[in-house]
């Protein structure tokens, strides 16, 4: 298997915005298909003949699979159609079928950016089911679905100096930015933090260091949970003695919920929280925005006809899927966008940033959505 | 797979349920619907996949042989698997993913909301014609428009009308152009009165089919003929050869599920309040299933097991023949009858009520029990 790092070598297009797109001879053939009610067989045959070619999905081949720390492995993948290269710190949307449905989990892209490959990074987090589904099922030559790399958390065009705070599977993306840097020669001052439970933890430890030692512009230092010299795990004050300039610099910080908190207290104390850009894997504590458990609502689903009911105090997403229905979704925190649906009437919070949507006619997104008054959605 | 026994203990008529044994008829029949929904999974979907691989395989085999073959021999077998490709799809891929069977998958290609069927009734129209009305209000005279779909007298319930003296004929064409039949039924066309307003009523909500009719008719009848060249005259040929054929066996297919002997027809009054429980009894009485092995049921796309469907048209058809034991066990139990039999003696039901019924009477003042 090729180091990720031979990929950022190769690494052909560091794509930042889609280029307008031209009508190619397969989109017409498509549109044709479509107009003739044969679209289904057209993308059944292109399917069977060279998969990743599959009009209207975008599919991926496993070509490769490594170990990286005891609980996480990365999979390289080679894109099919549609895959116009991601910025590093993106994410892309994996589905895969579990037991006959299809399941959707948002993974940062970690390899450098490029035209053709990439890779995700998965830990396994216990009890998970796509994670762990990864770990155990995914061979090489499998085909998975991804969609286009998509996430704001991505580098500032005239960053100078900059501060990466990972933590954890969290240095997934700061990953894909180091790569970056460090094909293109980039780094003027760049200072990574990042935290593990042990050195077995690391993920691409020797591979940091590497780096660093060739390009004078990075620094890079290793924190341990078990050091014994009493250093190890997250400490405000070491951080601050480590890197004094940090609240000068563009900082990005990912990884467990407690330490990002803590992070981010740090940098709102400074009064200089807009330098600090996060990414958050899980869902963060849902601010109380009033919801009363207690509360029914009732939801109609308008374009099934069926009606369930929802408290206050859940997402609309959670309540519907404990009412049965099974609406479409992906992350489930508000990144992904996939269950964005229309809602019809009735007034809903958004339980990440309290925001309330009263208006008709709204596009909300029922995973972070909670209700406030009965609901119509067309779902 | 195996075959249902006939059982000669098993009530033709079923009795009137009480309505504690209506509840407890309905909460044994949610039961077993709950079990199968829990063991949902990937053998399901390999399932569906499969056939929908089979389905690709012979339409595109089908055409190459209409396209490219030459002589009579390439020609019936060409038509015959282009037949078999469209019933495959008509039947338990189209009507069994629009039904929803498959939106737990998630896969956007079994997605209720998005399939659109080979097949000249728009998606939209049918699922509420056929989704909504239909199965909501099976066998309700006055409600369920599938009875006769408005053009011939299955039961002595529906009134007589002259009309109906030709309907042997009627049922033959009706059969031949079925497609058309069921996408017309669903616009309502026996509706229209002979005005404005009623008229561009009709054509506000016959555009989807519109633009479907035209594509279909477009891809058979135009598109493959085209592409063939020389050969436009076989393809055209056959392609109306496998539409034919199609239209036949879902008639046959259709016709057999709802209106055999044995089968009851319900009036609104009875059917008012009616409770979960009596809802599945309606289900059960008002359908009939057709035995066969595993090739048939697929093949009617398990409306064979249309007491099954009926019961649950949102658990994956191939799940019918599984669960149609207990069914039939339970209905015993309740005393329903359970109305199964062999293709030719349903369908010879069907065409001794298309005769009987195309004449007058008999009159009888209301309906409760079944007619055989
Ligand atoms: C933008 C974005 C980028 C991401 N990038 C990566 C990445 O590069 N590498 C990676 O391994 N993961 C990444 N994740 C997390 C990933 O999407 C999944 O959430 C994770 O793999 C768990 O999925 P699962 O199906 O195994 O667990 P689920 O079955 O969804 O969850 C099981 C339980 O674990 C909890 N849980 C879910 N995720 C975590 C977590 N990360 N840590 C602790 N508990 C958790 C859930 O709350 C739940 O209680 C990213 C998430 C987002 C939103």
């Amino acid at each position: 298997m090729p180091a990720p790092s031979t990929q950022a070598a190769a690494s052909d297009l560091p794509t930042t915005r889609r280029a307008p797109k031209r009508t190619s001879f397969s989109e017409a053939a498509a549109r044709a298909a479509q107009r003739l009610h044969l679209d289904r067989q057209l993308r059944f045959w292109v399917h069977e003949l060279s998969p990743l070619s599959t009009p209207d999905r975008m599919l991926a081949r496993v070509t490769g699979i490594h170990d990286e720390t005891h609980d996480t492995k990365t999979f390289t993948l080679r894109a099919g159609r549609g895959w116009q290269g991601h910025t590093p710190g993106q994410f892309t949307n994996v589905d895969v079928e579990i037991d006959g449905v299809r399941q959707t989990r948002c993974y940062s892209v970690s390899s450098a950016p490029s035209s053709r490959h990439l890779s995700i990074t998965v830990k396994r987090v216990s009890g998970g089911l796509v994670s762990n589904w990864l770990h155990d099922h995914l061979q090489v030559g499998d085909i998975i679905g991804i969609s286009p790399a998509d996430g704001d958390f991505v580098l500032p065009d005239d960053a100078a100096t900059l501060l990466f705070i990972a933590a954890g599977s969290g240095i997934t993306p700061m990953l894909s930015m180091a790569r970056d840097l460090a094909a293109r020669g980039a780094f003027e001052d760049t200072v990574m933090v990042y935290y593990a439970r042990s050195a077995d933890d690391l993920i691409a430890g020797d591979e940091l260091s590497r780096i660093a030692a060739e390009h004078s512009g990075f620094r890079y230092v290793a924190i341990r949970d078990d050091a014994h010299d009493g250093t190890g795990g997250f400490d405000e004050a070491r951080l601050r003695d480590m890197v004094p300039d940090l609240f000068d610099r563009a900082a990005f910080t990912c990884g467990p919920a407690g330490l990002m908190d803590r992070v981010e207290a740090m940098w709102r104390d400074a009064g200089v929280e807009s330098r600090l850009q996060r990414e958050r894997f899980t869902l963060p504590t849902l601010t109380d925005a009033g919801g009363d458990p207690n509360v029914e609502r009732s939801v109609v689903l308008t374009s099934s006809g069926r009606t369930a009911e929802v408290t206050g105090g859940e997402t609309i997403l959670a309540g519907l899927e404990r009412a049965g229905e099974k609406p479409a979704h992906g992350c489930r925190m508000g990144i992904c966008k996939m269950c964005r649906c229309r809602k019809v009437s009735g007034s809903v919070r958004n339980v990440v940033t309290g925001e309330i949507s009263d208006a008709p006619d709204q596009d909300i997104q029922i995973c972070i959505s909670a209700a406030n008054s009965d609901l119509a959605l067309a779902l | 797979m195996f075959r249902l026994q006939r059982n000669t203990q098993a009530p033709t008529i079923s009795v009137e349920l009480s309505e504690e044994e209506a509840d407890a008829f309905g909460a044994e029949l949610d039961a077993l619907r709950a079990e199968i929904v829990a063991d949902l999974g990937q053998s399901d979907v390999d399932h569906i996949r499969s056939i929908i691989r089979w389905c690709q395989y012979s339409e595109a085999g089908g055409r190459a042989l209409l396209h490219f073959g030459i002589g009579p021999l390439s020609f019936v077998l060409g038509a015959g698997a282009l037949t078999v490709s469209k019933i495959l799809e008509n039947m338990e891929i189209g009507h069994n993913i629009m039904h929803g069977q498959y939106d737990w998958t998630r896969d956007p290609e079994l997605d209720s909301g998005t399939y659109d069927w080979d097949n000249a009734c728009a998606a939209e129209n049918w699922q509420h014609y056929h989704n909504f009305e239909h199965h909501k209000y099976t066998n309700i005279l006055g409600k369920d428009r599938d009875i006769g779909y408005g053009l011939l007298r299955v039961s002595e319930e529906q009134e007589w009308n002259p009309s109906h003296l030709v309907q042997p004929i009627s049922a033959l064409i009706l059969a031949s152009l079925f497609q058309w039949g069921v996408a017309a039924h669903d616009l309502h066309v026996d509706e229209v009165r002979p005005n404005r307003k009623s008229v561009m009523a009709l054509y506000e909500r016959s555009r989807p089919f519109l633009k479907k009719a035209r594509r279909q008719l477009a891809k058979d009848y135009l598109f493959f003929p085209a592409l063939a060249l020389a050969n436009a005259p076989r393809v055209f040929a056959g392609n109306m050869i496998a539409n034919f054929g199609r239209n036949l066996w879902t008639f046959a297919v259709i016709f057999c599920g709802h209106f055999p002997d044995g089968v009851r027809i319900y009036s609104e009054e009875e059917c008012e309040n009616e409770s979960r429980g009596q809802w599945y009894a309606r289900q059960i009485n008002g359908s009939a299933n057709i035995e066969g092995g595993r090739l048939f049921h697929i093949m009617t796309g398990h409306l064979s097991h249309q007491i099954e469907h009926h019961l649950f048209p949102q658990i994956p058809a191939a799940r019918y023949p599984q669960i149609a034991e207990r069914v039939q066990e339970i209905c015993e139990r309740y005393g329903q009858a359970y109305n199964t039999d062999s293709f030719g003696s349903q369908l010879g039901g069907v065409a001794r009520k298309i005769l009987r019924y195309a004449l007058p009477g008999p009159a009888r003042p209301q309906a409760t029990a079944a007619t055989a």
